[in-house]
């Protein structure tokens, strides 16, 4: 059946996904925060797939589900994790904190009015269909030549960025080395 | 009609650009370490160059001309090609230049050898290979533009070679400053002819300038312009070759060049770069003798540099500044022959003296070092050469010399005595640096005598060569500089060098031409700069004196200034103070308090955004 | 409960990316940080490929727009890993607050 308009899949995810959320910045350590966050982007990769994108569910769960978990697991380690963690410390300025909150609460009305008047600021043409059922192989066709068509330059710079990145890390590696 | 070299000159461009690229880009990356692979590529490359320019002289017929162009710049229907243009002169100078190179790098893998940064020494080689090549099969004078201008970089880049000692790196900005010159005259020079053609032709694609159809658009330019205009045209253009060939006004700068290492002054600053003046000399040729006085012009400035160059050689006591006097005179023995339209001459000339000159070089006794009686029997061969008594040398100055016709009496004569004072200084720099650093009886190493044998062969080849092409005789020149040769022994062995009163001091000092810049051009310069830091120093940052000049606004001004100024000034002096101590509490260092403030900023804009767009709704819709 | 329609996941996209800045702004643990900002990316790529999925059928601009900030994440998290390394090497703490001193 169609998952995308399932509220038997959704609403336990969402809510198991959030919780997730709010426990990696609540657990005082640092694995089992590492742990809750791997389960949200393992959510994510889920919706990723209810919402018709297999792809990106699989760009998902390998990168940030697997590979960015292991790095940040390593540098966990390589951080001496005998001392006691980070002690938590009185806020120093209170009026920053509360002035946050009030913004995070601003922003999220913020953005609730925004979505909600979308369909008065939007032109009739643009409309919120239903999606329809689209085959999976078309999917990848799009994406293909969105990626090598329309933009291949974005493209190209992504790359270009991740090797300047690679190169420049091993650059600086071997340079403190010598 | 298909042939594997002729389709495939522009090889000679791109494999040394290639090897540039290869060589800085793999240092960076750290591939290419190993010195033996770049020595090797970059031999293979100028190699490669010397028998693609060799085969395709041998065989383009004499009228053809390889073209191969591509649009680079569009605007509107004006077009600037890029590309090759290959001609029989193109091809003998660009011969020369990879010969030239090719035993130029083969002598510095020796040189080199304990230098710890020779990589980029062999990269800048490459790079003077490509910008030497590309200005030499320019399609157009756009093209010719661009690598004029490469090449003078190339040169800055590789006197300034070791960057860490003062005075190279002042000689090299020197010598890019002096280059400028020429580069802008060269510049205006095009845009004028491109401007006069493009909007007076009526045909667009003359504006392009190609050398393909020069004698067209010289005959136009000469028919729409006044006659001015068209000398100005071709003074500029004289002006950018006398000062790329180190000509009279200008040749202060071949001197300061000198602070190069040998292998790079015998390449660039002898042999191929500072011909290109004469390149461009020849490539123009429509446009000068269109104007008769033009030639005239270029034949007087070749003559007279050629004298006071010789004669301000023959007092020098540093070897290298003597050799960069001699290429000076002998550049402008190469423009007085163009002047004299004897074209063929000025060709043999170029290659015999580049032969000549880089053996010259090449055979100099290097840092300090004892001389031994190898190179100081090769310098010799080189000086006898050089003054016209023996193989390439003296058969191409015979055929300048035979371009006289004998018909100016005083030519003649001055052409006998350059060649005397030619032979007087090569052979008392000769004896001056044996005498000053002494003769030592060793071998020089394997690879610096293969290039000395090269060269020597080279020259026996282009002997051959003239002899068998051309006609001559052996005329004065070869009796004076004999004569310079048997004066220059008589005296040494009666150890009796004079000085001569008033012409040594002149000569030694290069004819005050360097010192006359430096008292007026840049003195001037000073002197203006300094004026104007003295009037912004007196009358402009100090206001006082003007406000004193009158009387009535002084107390206005002082009352203002003591009550409301004063206090303006205190109140934003308080204000910035609690700003401040506000900014320094926010500028804590603390990376999340940072990002707080930027979410909170993020969310005031856009909530001000969202109320000034609901404001905006309320009044259409009400 | 009634069907799901394109503002639940566009919510879903919205808290995670709130939870992002808060984690981002409360935590004191660098690498709590840096999870958080990963929080903010997957947020985000919710709301792309939602967007996609019901608004641009034929072109899925969406999904390639998500894969590029996947792509950008990595090479964020990748710099931010060595400038760790080395603040950690010089103040030996993992404490946010002490990488503050200018």
């Amino acid at each position: 059946m169609n998952g995308i308009e399932n509220p038997i899949v959704f609403y336990p995810a969402a809510i198991v996904m959030i919780l997730c959320g709010i426990l990696t910045i609540y657990f005082k350590n640092i694995m089992h925060s590492l742990l809750a966050a791997v389960v949200v982007f393992f959510l994510a990769g889920m919706f990723f797939y209810v919402l018709g994108s297999e792809y990106n569910a699989v760009i998902q769960i390998a990168i940030y589900g697997v590979a960015v978990p292991v790095i940040l697991g390593v540098a966990v380690m390589f951080t001496n994790l005998k001392r006691e963690s980070v002690e938590d410390k009185k806020e120093k300025s209170s009026y920053l904190k509360y002035l946050v909150i009030l913004t995070g609460g601003v922003f999220i009305l913020a953005i609730i009015y925004l979505l909600m008047t979308s369909f008065v600021i939007l032109p009739d043409s643009f409309t919120y269909a239903l999606p329809e059922e689209t085959n999976s192989l078309e999917v990848i066709g799009s994406f293909a030549s969105g990626i090598f068509i329309r933009y291949v330059w974005a493209f190209e710079l992504v790359s270009l960025i991740l090797t300047i990145i690679a190169v420049g890390l091993t650059m600086f590696k071997r340079k403190e080395r010598s | 009609m298909a042939d594997l070299i002729l389709d495939n000159i522009y090889l000679v461009l791109l494999l040394p650009l290639w090897l540039f690229l290869i060589i800085m880009m793999g240092r960076f990356f750290s591939v290419y370490v190993n010195k033996g692979v770049i020595y090797v590529l970059t031999l293979f490359s100028s190699f490669m160059g010397a028998m693609l320019c060799g085969s395709a002289l041998w065989k383009l017929d004499a009228g053809r001309i390889l073209e191969n162009e591509i649009p680079f710049l569009k605007i509107d229907d004006f077009v600037i090609n890029m590309g090759i243009h290959a001609d029989r002169a193109a091809l003998i100078f660009a011969l020369v230049l990879f010969v030239v190179s090719f035993i130029v790098q083969l002598f510095s893998v020796s040189y080199m050898r304990d230098e710890k940064k020779s990589y980029r020494f062999f990269a800048f080689l490459n790079l003077f290979n490509f910008s030497m090549a590309g200005l030499l099969f320019s399609p157009n004078l756009f093209q010719t533009y661009f690598f004029w201008e490469l090449v003078s970089v190339v040169s800055y880049l590789l006197i300034g070679f070791e960057y860490g000692k003062k005075e190279k790196s002042d000689a090299s900005k020197k010598v890019f400053i002096i280059n400028r010159i020429g580069d802008t005259a060269l510049i205006s020079g095009i845009i004028m002819c491109s401007y006069f053609l493009y909007s007076y032709s009526g045909n667009a694609s003359l504006g392009s300038l190609s050398f393909t159809d020069m004698n067209v658009i010289s005959t136009i330019l000469y028919a729409y312009t006044s006659t001015p205009l068209f000398l100005l045209i071709c003074g500029l253009f004289i002006v950018a070759a006398a000062v790329k060939s180190a000509q009279f006004p200008f040749y202060t700068w071949l001197q300061d060049a000198m602070e190069a290492k040998l292998p790079v002054s015998a390449l660039l600053h002898s042999a191929t770069m500072v011909a290109a003046g004469v390149f461009i000399l020849l490539r123009l040729l429509p446009f000068f003798t269109l104007a008769g006085i033009t030639l005239k012009i270029i034949s007087v400035i070749g003559i007279l540099t050629a004298l006071i160059c010789s004669i301000c050689a023959s007092s020098q006591n540093h070897p290298k500044k003597v050799l960069a006097y001699s290429t000076s005179a002998q550049l402008g023995l190469m423009f007085f022959a163009v002047g004299m339209l004897n074209i063929k001459a000025a060709v043999a000339f170029f290659a015999a003296h580049a032969f000549i000159k880089t053996l010259l070089f090449l055979t100099l006794p290097d840092k300090e070092e004892c001389w031994n009686y190898w190179n100081f029997i090769l310098f010799l061969l080189g000086g006898l050469s050089l003054s016209g008594l023996f193989i390439s040398g003296m058969a191409a100055k015979e055929m300048i010399y035979a371009g006289l016709d004998g018909g100016n009496t005083v030519l003649a004569v001055l052409f006998c005595v350059i060649a005397f004072l030619t032979a007087f200084y090569i052979t008392r720099i000769a004896l001056v640096i044996s005498h000053e650093y002494g003769l030592v009886k060793s071998m020089p190493d394997k690879i610096k005598l293969t290039s000395y044998i090269l060269l020597i062969l080279m020259n026996i080849g282009l002997y051959w060569y003239l002899r068998s092409h051309f006609e001559y005789k052996v005329a004065e020149p070869f009796w004076s500089a004999l004569t310079a040769w048997v004066v220059v022994y008589i005296l040494y062995v009666k150890n009796a060098f004079w000085k001569v009163p008033v012409l040594y001091p002149l000569s030694y000092n290069g004819f005050y031409l360097d010192k006359f810049y430096s008292e007026t051009v840049v003195k001037l310069y000073h002197n203006f700069t300094g004026m104007l830091n003295k009037f912004e120093t007196n009358v402009l940052s100090n206001y006082r004196p003007i406000v004193f000049c009158s009387k009535i606004p002084v107390k206005l001004v002082g009352l203002i200034e003591k009550e409301f100024m004063d206090g303006t000034v205190r109140l934003i002096a308080v204000t910035a103070k609690r700003l401040s101590r506000l900014d320094m509490k926010a500028q804590s260092g603390n990376i999340q308090r940072y990002n707080a403030y930027a979410f909170i900023i993020v969310t005031l804009i856009l909530s001000c955004l969202i109320i000034a767009y609901i404001i905006m709704l309320s009044y259409i819709g009400g | 409960m009634g069907e799901i329609t394109v503002y639940h996941y566009l919510f879903l996209g919205l808290a995670l990316f709130v939870i992002g800045i808060a984690g981002s702004i409360i935590s004191k643990h660098v690498i709590k940080v840096l999870i958080s900002i990963e929080f903010i990316l997957t947020g985000v790529n919710i709301n792309f490929v939602t967007f996609a999925t019901y608004c641009d059928t034929p072109k899925f601009d969406g999904y390639i727009m998500a894969l590029f900030y996947v792509a950008i994440g990595a090479v964020e998290l990748a710099v931010a890993l060595y400038i760790f390394y080395l603040m950690y090497n010089k103040k030996q703490s993992e404490n946010i607050e002490k990488y503050g001193d200018l």
